[in-house]
């Protein structure tokens, strides 16, 4: 138990001094391409939202449901891009092209298939959306209920 | 835990003493459970559930990485006190350093030293990943070397030994994997093409005497991916060399040494409101352990290679009783049990009634079909003295699983949606669970959600299952309030009201509520867990039945 306690003291000390940039990875489009998370989103000033998500997330697939109906009335008064990153192993990793266009999503879909940005972002469950401003991680939002969006967009207007 | 405290203190003095200064980050996360006495849920036997000798146990994960210009150096600590959870490997005992790296990273090489997690094409040969809720953490430690000379060329090669508990793998992984992304080195206008190879190796000495198959057991993989359009193909053969087959727990079977293989093939089609796509698998004899002995292990512990069952993963709680593990596995101890391996596949459609037709309504309708059946590998099978078999490439022995379901999703309004799916599944309990009896199901599940002022909303979810036999028939509901975006309260319970003993339709009530704030989630709960599988990703650990209270929290910095 003790050195449970010391572990949460280390811990609090650490977030007093931590920043958070995203983390330099490079995931596949759907394509095949690689992309990097930080170079490829980098326009200055541009806000950059990753959504984690899978197909089996029914939330995750609400909240990418209801930003793609919105995205083009946010891209009127904001520069912003909405990037899907699909933590689907290999096992559900099939279905996302499919559904992504079975659903006329219109998302860049990124594939973290062995959870690499997931772990390294540290999310535990999702869904899960980051918000990126210049190559800095400057909102988070955890999970999604009803309202959700509309409250990010918000929150983006004052970023 | 001494060595994590001087690793603490080592990056804490490189963060003081570095010119440049890097940046820290990290996640937190904490699983809690008070396990309490329940008398009014009883086992097959009517032996009700006590809580275990220490009621009160957590995991707990903190990992901090440190990166400054192209390294980064990271360490996680883990913590099961008193004990891990129920059913978690007996080896996360006590607190100490489960896995530390340093990396060097920049466009062309990627060097890491320590713990790191690695997947070679789709897993089947070499896959090292960590899901907490499994208990999963099977990074290599040792080193990766990752090697870019061009936009188009992608070298791996790995050496380490894998984590198992707090310590490693008395077998030694060797790995290699190159990728060419053919469309980017030739340049062609509109089609992708990429190809990879893998090779992993095992070594591991063994102590049976004069063994009939050798240390290393090598394994190789080719891939092929394409894509032309709306229309994509890929495909995978793993070839697993010979090696002495583990049949019962604990076994090496010297006399049975047999060579493993999957063959996996994915073809769809998909444009703007619709999708379509099918998969086939075919495994034998394809189970990978960085110890032999481990094999059949129930926690999961050193496994080497990625065996998703690859079927629909439901997330109605009723459609998960009767959940598929895939059947990679050779076992020819008793003739009415028979195995190989297994071979099916599955078929996903996407559709959206656009807006604006008589189907789509003003906000459009969609729908998913799937389905997916298994079977057990065909083949001729000898029981008796000298075991062995010949399998069929194409052959289709007993059926094993198979799941038929409908699921549409519609919004009626701006502030009104509702989801709707029907299943079919058959379940064939003898073969999976090596037990007996088989299961065909009917689950109905119906979702709605309603949005208020105030970013309030209500979720329902109700769902009924009908079965024709096990534990028969059951119900459940949930229902999940969210009080704005940061803090939901649910009550949900499953009822197994068709059980035949009226002793034991139990019910499985909980009560829980959530509080989120940007990185952090707190949530508490009080309940019943139902005995079963977890399973994340198609790959499930058992968990018993119990009673309590449970605490969890997680965080990232």
């Amino acid at each position: 138990m003790k050195n449970l306690l010391l572990l949460v003291f280390l811990f609090v000390g650490i977030t007093a001094f931590s920043q958070k940039q995203m983390p330099n990875i490079s995931l596949s489009d759907l394509e095949g391409k690689k992309v990097s998370v930080t170079a490829d989103f980098m326009e200055k000033d541009k806000l950059y939202i990753f959504s984690f998500w899978a197909t089996w997330c029914t939330p995750c697939i609400n909240e990418l449901d209801e930003m793609n109906d919105v995205q083009d009335t946010w891209k009127k008064s904001l520069a912003v891009e909405i990037i899907a990153v699909a933590t689907d192993d290999s096992r559900t990793q099939k279905r996302i092209k499919p559904l992504v266009n079975g659903k006329g999503w219109d998302y860049k879909i990124l594939l973290d298939s062995n959870q690499e940005l997931k772990r390294a972002l540290g999310i535990v469950n999702i869904p899960y959306t980051v918000v990126v401003k210049n190559g800095v991680i400057v909102h988070i939002q955890n999970g999604f209920v009803p309202g959700s969006d509309s409250e990010l967009f918000e929150k983006l207007k004052a970023l | 835990m001494k060595k994590f405290i001087y690793l603490g203190l080592l990056a804490l003095t490189a963060t003081v003493y570095a010119q440049e200064k890097g940046t820290v980050s990290g996640g937190f996360e904490t699983n809690s459970q008070w396990y309490l006495n329940d008398t009014g849920l009883l086992d097959e036997f009517y032996n009700p559930v006590t809580h275990p000798e220490h009621p009160l146990r957590s995991n707990s994960y903190l990992f901090v990485n440190y990166k400054i210009k192209n390294w980064t150096f990271g360490v996680q600590a883990e913590s099961y006190e008193q004990e891990a959870l129920l059913n978690y490997n007996p080896k996360y005992k006590g607190t100490n350093v489960g896995t530390y790296f340093a990396q060097f990273k920049n466009e062309k090489i990627d060097v890491t030293a320590g713990y790191f997690y690695e997947q070679f094409g789709s897993g089947l040969l070499l896959r090292c990943w960590e899901d907490r809720a499994l208990g999963i953490n099977n990074a290599l430690r040792g080193v990766r070397f990752i090697y870019k000379p061009a936009k188009y060329v992608t070298l791996k090669t790995v050496y380490g030994q894998q984590r198992t508990g707090f310590d490693v793998s008395e077998g030694k992984i060797y790995g290699a994997d190159l990728e060419l992304s053919l469309s980017d080195a030739f340049q062609f206008a509109k089609d992708e093409l990429a190809i990879g190879f893998t090779y992993v190796g095992r070594d591991e000495a063994t102590a049976v005497v004069n063994p009939k198959f050798s240390q290393l057991t090598n394994a190789f993989s080719g891939r092929i991916n394409y894509s032309h359009d709306s229309f994509y193909l890929s495909s995978e053969y793993d070839y697993k060399g010979k090696d002495a087959v583990v049949q019962v727990k604990n076994q090496i079977d010297n006399n049975l040494i047999k060579p493993g293989s999957a063959l996996l093939l994915n073809l769809g089609y998909s444009k703007k409101g619709f999708g379509i796509d099918g998969t086939f698998r075919r495994l034998e004899n394809m189970s990978f352990f960085s110890e032999r002995i481990a094999k059949g292990n129930q926690y999961n512990d050193m496994v080497l290679n990625y065996l998703p069952s690859l079927t629909k993963q439901h997330h109605y709680n009723l459609a998960n009783i009767y959940v598929y593990q895939a059947q990679p596995n050779v076992i020819l101890n008793d003739a009415s049990l028979v195995k190989a391996g297994e071979i099916g596949g599955q078929i996903d459609l996407f559709y959206q009634f656009k807006k604006g037709t008589a189907l789509g309504g003003k906000y459009g309708t969609k729908v998913a079909l799937n389905y997916a059946e298994y079977h057990g590998l065909g083949g001729t099978f000898y029981i008796l003295a000298p075991q062995d078999y010949q399998s069929d490439f194409i052959g289709f022995g007993k059926k094993y699983f198979s799941d038929a379901n409908i699921e549409v999703t519609k919004k009626w309004s701006d502030a009104w949606q509702s989801g709707f799916s029907l299943i079919h599944q058959y379940y064939n309990k003898k073969y999976i669970q090596e037990t007996y009896g088989e299961i065909n199901t009917n689950i109905i599940g119906a979702e709605t959600t309603y949005k208020m002022k105030d970013n309030k909303s209500v979720r329902v979810q109700a769902e009924h299952l009908w079965a024709d036999s096990d534990k028969k028939n059951w119900a459940s509901l949930l229902t999940e309030f969210n009080f704005g975006t940061k803090y939901t309260l649910y009550v949900s319970d499953m009822y197994n009201y068709g059980n035949e003993d009226a002793k034991l339709r139990h019910h499985y009530y909980s009560i829980g509520n959530s509080y989120r704030y940007k990185s952090t989630r707190i949530a508490l709960a009080y309940g019943r867990q139902r005995g079963g599988l977890v399973c994340v990703g198609g790959v499930c650990r058992y968990v018993p039945e119990s009673t309590g209270v449970s605490l969890s929290l997680n965080t990232s910095f």
